[in-house]
C-alpha cells in the first residue's frame, strides 16, 4: 500500500453509507430455521414420511436421538453465527460440543444394549449409502442459506466457522432425515448418520478458506462504497 | 487510582462505541474521527508485537485493520463494548500477517546477491524513484481516471483481475492494458521529477 494513512481514513469516512447491523447470533440462527425448516418439511413431504412415524414418537430413544440432532444444529448454528462475530465469547463453541455428546451418548448407550440383548448380532453393520446423499438434500438449502449467512461476518475463523456451518446443515439433514427412512438400529445410525454428519462438517471446514477471507470480504466493501 | 484509569478507560470505550454507532447510520464525520483515534492505538499495538517489522511495514497492517474494520462494522452491536470488538480484528489481522509471512517464507529460496544484472535498460530502474510516497500518490492523481482506477483496485488494494473488472464495469483486458499503461506513465513521471 503506497496511500498514507490519513488519506485512507479521510477516503473510508467520505465513502462511509449507513450499515444494517447484523442481529444477535441467535436471531440469525431463528432466521436461518425460518428457511431451512421449511424446506426440510417439504422434502420429508415429497420422500413420503415413514409408516411407523407416530409410532416412533412414542419411544423415548428416538425422540432423544431426534432432539439431539436438532439441538445440535441449531447450538453450531448459533456458534457459526457467533464466530463472524469480533470478540464473540469462546463459551458459545461449548453448545453443539454437549449436544453433540448427548448425541452420541445415547447412540452409544444404544450400541451396548443391543450387543447386551442380542450379542454380537446387535452390532451387526449393514451397507447403508442411501444416507450420505439424503443428508446431503436435506441439508442443502441450510447449508447454501448458511453460507451466504456467515459471508456478512468477519471471516475471524473460516475453518472453525464452516465447520459450524456444516454441522449445523448436517445435523438439521439428519433430523430430517429420520422423518423417512426407517434406519434405527443404534450402530447403524451412528455409522452411517452420525459418521455422515462428522464428515461433512469436516470437508466444510477444510473448505473454509474458499467460502470466508478477508480479501473478499474488503473487495466487496469497497465495491458498495464505489 | 486503578479505579480512575479503569473508569477513564471505560469512558474512552463508551465515547469510541457512541462514534462507531453513529458511523454505522452514516455519519462520516464520527467516523473519521473514529478511526482517527484509533488509529495510533493500532500503530502502536502492530508495534509492540511486531518489533522487527519495518515502519513501512507497520503502517501497511494499520491500513489493513482499518479496511477490515471497515469491511465489517455491520458486525459491532452498540450494546457490547467496543475496544473489545477493535482487538479481536486487530489479532486477526496480526495472526494472518504472520501467516503470509511464513507461507512466503517457506516459498522464499535464499541465495546470495547476484553480482550482476540483466543489460536491459528497463531492468536497471534506480530503487530510490519510488523512495518518495507523496510524489508517488501525487503522480497516481494525476493520471487519466480509468489509469488511476485499475492502479487502485490492482495494486494498491490488491484485487485479482476479476474483482477489479467487476467492481470497475471494465473488461479484464482493458485493465490490464490500463494499468500497464499507467506503471510506464507513473515511472517517466518519476523520473521527470527526480
Amino acid at each position: 500500500m503506497t496511500l498514507d494513512t490519513d488519506a485512507l481514513i479521510r477516503r473510508l469516512a467520505e465513502t462511509s453509507v449507513p450499515v444494517r447491523r447484523l442481529p444477535a447470533p441467535w436471531m440469525r440462527t431463528m432466521a436461518w430455521l425460518a428457511i431451512g425448516v421449511p424446506y426440510l418439511a417439504l422434502v420429508v413431504i415429497v420422500a413420503s414420511p415413514r409408516s411407523d412415524l407416530f409410532q416412533k414418537f412414542s419411544e423415548w430413544r428416538f425422540v432423544i436421538e431426534e432432539a439431539a440432532a436438532l439441538a445440535t444444529g441449531i447450538a453450531a448454528a448459533v456458534a457459526a453465527f457467533a464466530t463472524v462475530v469480533p470478540g464473540f465469547s469462546r463459551k458459545l463453541l461449548l453448545l453443539p460440543l454437549l449436544t453433540l455428546a448427548v448425541w452420541l451418548g445415547t447412540l452409544g448407550q444404544g450400541c451396548i444394549q443391543g450387543w447386551i440383548r442380542l450379542g454380537p448380532n446387535g452390532l451387526s453393520l449393514q451397507p447403508d449409502w442411501f444416507c450420505f446423499p439424503a443428508i446431503v438434500l436435506v441439508g442443502a438449502v441450510p447449508a447454501i442459506t448458511m453460507a451466504a449467512m456467515v459471508r456478512r461476518g468477519a471471516p475471524l475463523t473460516p475453518h472453525l466457522t464452516a465447520a459450524l456451518g456444516g454441522l449445523a446443515a448436517a445435523g438439521i439433514g439428519n433430523f430430517g432425515l429420520r422423518f423417512f427412512h426407517p434406519q434405527d438400529p443404534s450402530l447403524m445410525v451412528l455409522f452411517w448418520q452420525f459418521g455422515t454428519v462428522v464428515l461433512l462438517s469436516a470437508i466444510a471446514g477444510s473448505a473454509g478458506r474458499y467460502l470466508l477471507s478477508w480479501r473478499t470480504v474488503i473487495g466487496r466493501s469497497g465495491q458498495q462504497a464505489g | 487510582m486503578q479505579g480512575s484509569s479503569l473508569d477513564h478507560a471505560t469512558e474512552k470505550d463508551r465515547r469510541l462505541a457512541r462514534l462507531m454507532q453513529a458511523a454505522q447510520e452514516g455519519d462520516g464525520s464520527a467516523y473519521g474521527a473514529l478511526l482517527k483515534e484509533i488509529t495510533p492505538w493500532l500503530r502502536q499495538m502492530v508495534r509492540y508485537r511486531r518489533r522487527f517489522l519495518q515502519p513501512q511495514d507497520v503502517e501497511d497492517l494499520v491500513q489493513e485493520t482499518l479496511l477490515s474494520l471497515h469491511a465489517v462494522r455491520a458486525t459491532y452491536d452498540p450494546k457490547r463494548p467496543f475496544l473489545p470488538w477493535l482487538a479481536a480484528i486487530a489479532r486477526n489481522r496480526l495472526a494472518d500477517s504472520a501467516r503470509r509471512y511464513a507461507r512466503r517464507t517457506v516459498k522464499e529460496v535464499a541465495s546470495d546477491t547476484l553480482p550482476v544484472t540483466f543489460a536491459d535498460e528497463a531492468a536497471n530502474i534506480p530503487l530510490d524513484v519510488y523512495g518518495d510516497p507523496e510524489a508517488l500518490r501525487h503522480a497516481i492523481e494525476g493520471l487519466p481516471p480509468g489509469q488511476r482506477q485499475a492502479v487502485e483496485l490492482l495494486k494498491l488494494r490488491e484485487l485479482t483481475l476479476k474483482e477489479a473488472a467487476r467492481e470497475s464495469g471494465m473488461t479484464v483486458g482493458a485493465l490490464k492494458i490500463a494499468v500497464h499503461r499507467a506503471i510506464r506513465a507513473l515511472r517517466n513521471t518519476l523520473s521527470r521529477d527526480r
